[in-house]
């Protein structure tokens, strides 16, 4: 297989806007359930995956919402790509959920057509270059270059693609290089022609067969290394890796997860857990196998000077362990997002997930709290009642005035307590444009005088706790 | 079952002073805190309390963390990520587990196996024997099991026995920092109480040691004292 033929892959790809945004909105709600997000998208997007398996038995998912197949061999079988893609996106449709199938020439041109109309879009064979040339660079997803590139008069991948290749990889360096064929309508990286002489697939064999799928996935990391060792000692990444389970029933479970040479081991891992969260009711694991799919020549990946935080292996394995007794979901890693409550700031992530906030931290964030950060913060604010001398709940009118200074403080199911020392009301609106998630408070600090300090809103009559410095 | 080869640890020095296992180093602390500890840190396979939940709970574990430990949350639902992040405790390598359920000191062991600091609000008063089981899973793999709450029989114990927030006053200022009076006891003969005034936190949430100076006035209930000063119709928003 030559570079050439390996441009004129087709390539189809099937997009569900619904799963994309239904994780963002996880990504934005902060709560326990919301962190779970991901994950959970991931096996529920199992059954777009298993219709689009009924077209081609080799389904690669890109990540939960989008997968892609080779659309040659199927829309021969099925009278032409755009009969195909009709077929695919009604089958999918039947099953409640709403997708668009772009095909192209390539698996990057493919993801673009599917995005480029209501149901996706056709390019036709050859066309692809033209199609791309008319896109800004914006769409490549490479943020170095996407703001650099725009700046030196470069603006659509077909200015982009006039530049000879080897100036691109010299002038951008690798982002450059992986623009620069990503733009000419190109495979990232060529094929390696030759099978490779070793088989650098990694299994293990369950004796007995495993009931459960933890222990699999506990397993799954140590073979990932072990392959990730071996295609290292190749000098090889690979583009895919396929995960394969064979059950104590005779029935083999397959599929492809897309790797880049990117993957910690932990994250292919991770892949296994969601492959076989998606198959409910599996007899017991006898095998389990990872086959390292489409090798290139491994280019190296730069992990960031400072601020990687990569889990050593005796944190992982801990971490994995106690997921194997309380769930996935329970076991969190805290990121920093940015929000006007305090409870908005943090974004829970599954351990072994990788989620960016949808709210970054590190944007102006006007109304919020400033420092000292309180050391409780409650997810679910306690109902409180905050009242005067006089054992009058405290109230604010329109234009933030104060019916009577705030006395006592007592919290759900706690003790009355003097306030000693208090501030406040700031008003504070959040989100006026958005119905749904809208909201006014008039925030007050209140000191009680056990010396515990209280952040306290006042909204819709009702008086919140959101978190005490204590 | 003391036949044959002694265990190591009941002929070693160390049992005598800090009873934690010998060879095992210290975990460093924030500096503010080095006085309050023996050793100056926290003794690897010891177990330390703070009372209840607090930020000194985070504060004890930010040392040790930006040296490059992890530390694991448990039980604790409510924890201030960003407070954590202010004194000094990178979120990049804290685990959280907020609800370890019914079987958490099995979940403890596990991630003392692991993580270097595990901070643990127990969801209940464990058995002595339950509390057995976690102490020599801490000494075994060289952690430290910091504890808000009670818990006999453990190496060190903090309290905060006496805290003032500055910066507010009777509708006027916003909370700025507080003075905190930190007292340390320790378990074993001889070991006298150590106690230190901190900031907890200070005015950008860092855990910094109280200047003498800044203690010694009088501090006036339900006012402020010198340092921060409580401005009337200060807006509670950042400038950013």
């Amino acid at each position: 297989m030559t570079s050439r033929t390996a441009a004129a892959r087709r390539v189809l790809v099937l997009r569900c806007p619904a799963w994309l945004d239904s994780d963002r909105a996880g990504s934005d709600s902060v709560s326990s359930d919301g962190a779970g997000g991901g994950s959970s998208a991931a096996r529920a997007f199992e059954s777009v995956v298993t219709i689009a398996q009924d077209f081609c038995p080799q389904v690669e998912v890109l990540r939960p919402g989008v997968c892609a197949i080779a659309a040659r061999g199927p829309a021969r079988y099925f009278g032409g790509e755009a009969e195909l893609a009709r077929k695919l996106t009604e089958a999918v449709g039947r099953s409640g959920v709403i997708c668009q199938a772009g095909i192209a020439d390539g698996l990057f041109a493919a993801g673009l057509a599917a995005r480029a109309g209501p149901t996706g879009l056709l390019v036709p064979p050859g066309e692809t270059p033209e199609f791309l040339a008319g896109l800004p660079v914006g769409v490549l997803d490479i943020p170095e270059l996407c703001e650099l590139l725009p700046r030196l008069g470069i603006e659509t991948l077909g200015q982009l693609a006039a530049l000879p290749s080897a100036e691109a990889a010299s002038r951008f360096g690798p982002p450059g290089k992986l623009a620069s064929r990503l733009a000419r309508g190109l495979d990232p990286r060529p094929l390696i022609p030759r099978p490779p002489a070793a088989d650098l697939s990694v299994q293990l064999e369950f004796d007995p067969p495993a009931e459960q799928s933890e222990p699999a996935i506990f397993a799954a990391k140590a073979l990932a290394d072990q392959m990730h060792d071996r295609l290292a000692a190749a000098g090889l990444a690979c583009v895919r890796v396929q995960v394969q389970v064979h059950c104590a029933d005779g029935q083999e479970l397959s599929r492809l997860w897309r790797h880049d040479g990117l993957l910690s081991a932990l994250a292919v891992a991770e892949r296994v857990r969601w492959q076989l969260d998606g198959w409910h009711g599996a007899a017991g694991i006898t095998l389990l196998r990872l086959v390292p799919d489409q090798l290139v020549r491994a280019t190296g990946r730069q992990l960031a000077l400072w601020g990687d935080s990569v889990p050593s292996d005796r944190v992982a394995r801990a971490a994995i362990r106690v997921q194997a007794m309380l769930g996935h979901d329970r076991v969190t890693r805290p990121v920093l997002a940015g929000g006007r409550r305090p409870a908005d700031q943090v974004l829970l992530v599954p351990f072994g997930d990788t989620r960016a906030p949808q709210r970054p931290a590190d944007r102006p964030w006007p109304d919020q709290i400033p420092a000292p950060a309180p050391a409780t913060v409650f997810d679910v604010p306690l109902a409180a009642s905050v009242t005067d001398d006089s054992g009058r709940e405290v109230t604010v009118s329109g234009r933030a005035q104060l019916s009577a200074p705030p006395a006592r403080l007592a919290t759900a199911g706690g003790p009355a307590r003097t306030v000693t020392a208090w501030a406040g009301p700031w008003p504070v609106t959040e989100r006026w444009w958005d119905p749904r998630h809208a909201r006014r408070q008039a925030r007050f600090q209140l000191v009680t005088e056990d010396g515990t300090a209280w952040l306290a809103a006042l909204q819709d009559g009702r008086w919140l706790i959101e978190a005490s410095y204590d | 079952m003391e036949t044959g080869v002694a265990p190591v640890i009941s002929l070693s020095p160390v049992r005598h002073r800090d009873d934690v296992v010998t060879g095992a180093g210290l975990l460093p602390v924030l500096p503010a805190l080095r006085e309050l500890l023996p050793g100056g840190g926290l003794q690897r396979g010891s177990v330390v309390t703070t009372g209840d939940w607090g930020l000194l709970s985070l504060a004890l574990a930010a040392g040790a963390v930006a040296d490059g430990a992890w530390c694991a949350i448990v039980g604790v639902p409510a924890a201030g990520v960003q407070a954590a992040a202010q004194a000094g405790l990178d979120p990049e390598r804290v685990l959280l587990v907020a609800e370890p359920g019914p079987g958490w000191t099995q979940v403890v062991a596990s991630l003392l196996d692991g993580f270097d600091i595990v901070l643990l609000r127990p969801p209940e008063q464990p058995s002595a024997q339950l509390r057995r089981k976690l102490e020599a899973a801490a000494r075994r793999y060289g952690s430290v099991l910091v504890i808000a709450g009670d818990w006999p029989g453990a190496q060190s114990r903090l309290l905060v026995a006496d805290a003032e927030w500055t910066g507010i006053g009777t509708g006027h200022g916003r909370l700025r920092a507080r003075q905190a009076q930190v007292i340390a006891s320790g378990r074993g003969a001889g070991e006298r109480g150590r106690s230190a005034w901190l900031w907890l936190p200070g005015p950008d949430g860092a855990v910094t040691a109280a200047e003498p100076a800044d203690v010694a006035g009088t501090r006036p209930h339900g006012g402020y004292s010198g340092t921060a000063r409580a401005d009337a119709g200060e807006p509670l928003v950042s400038s950013g």
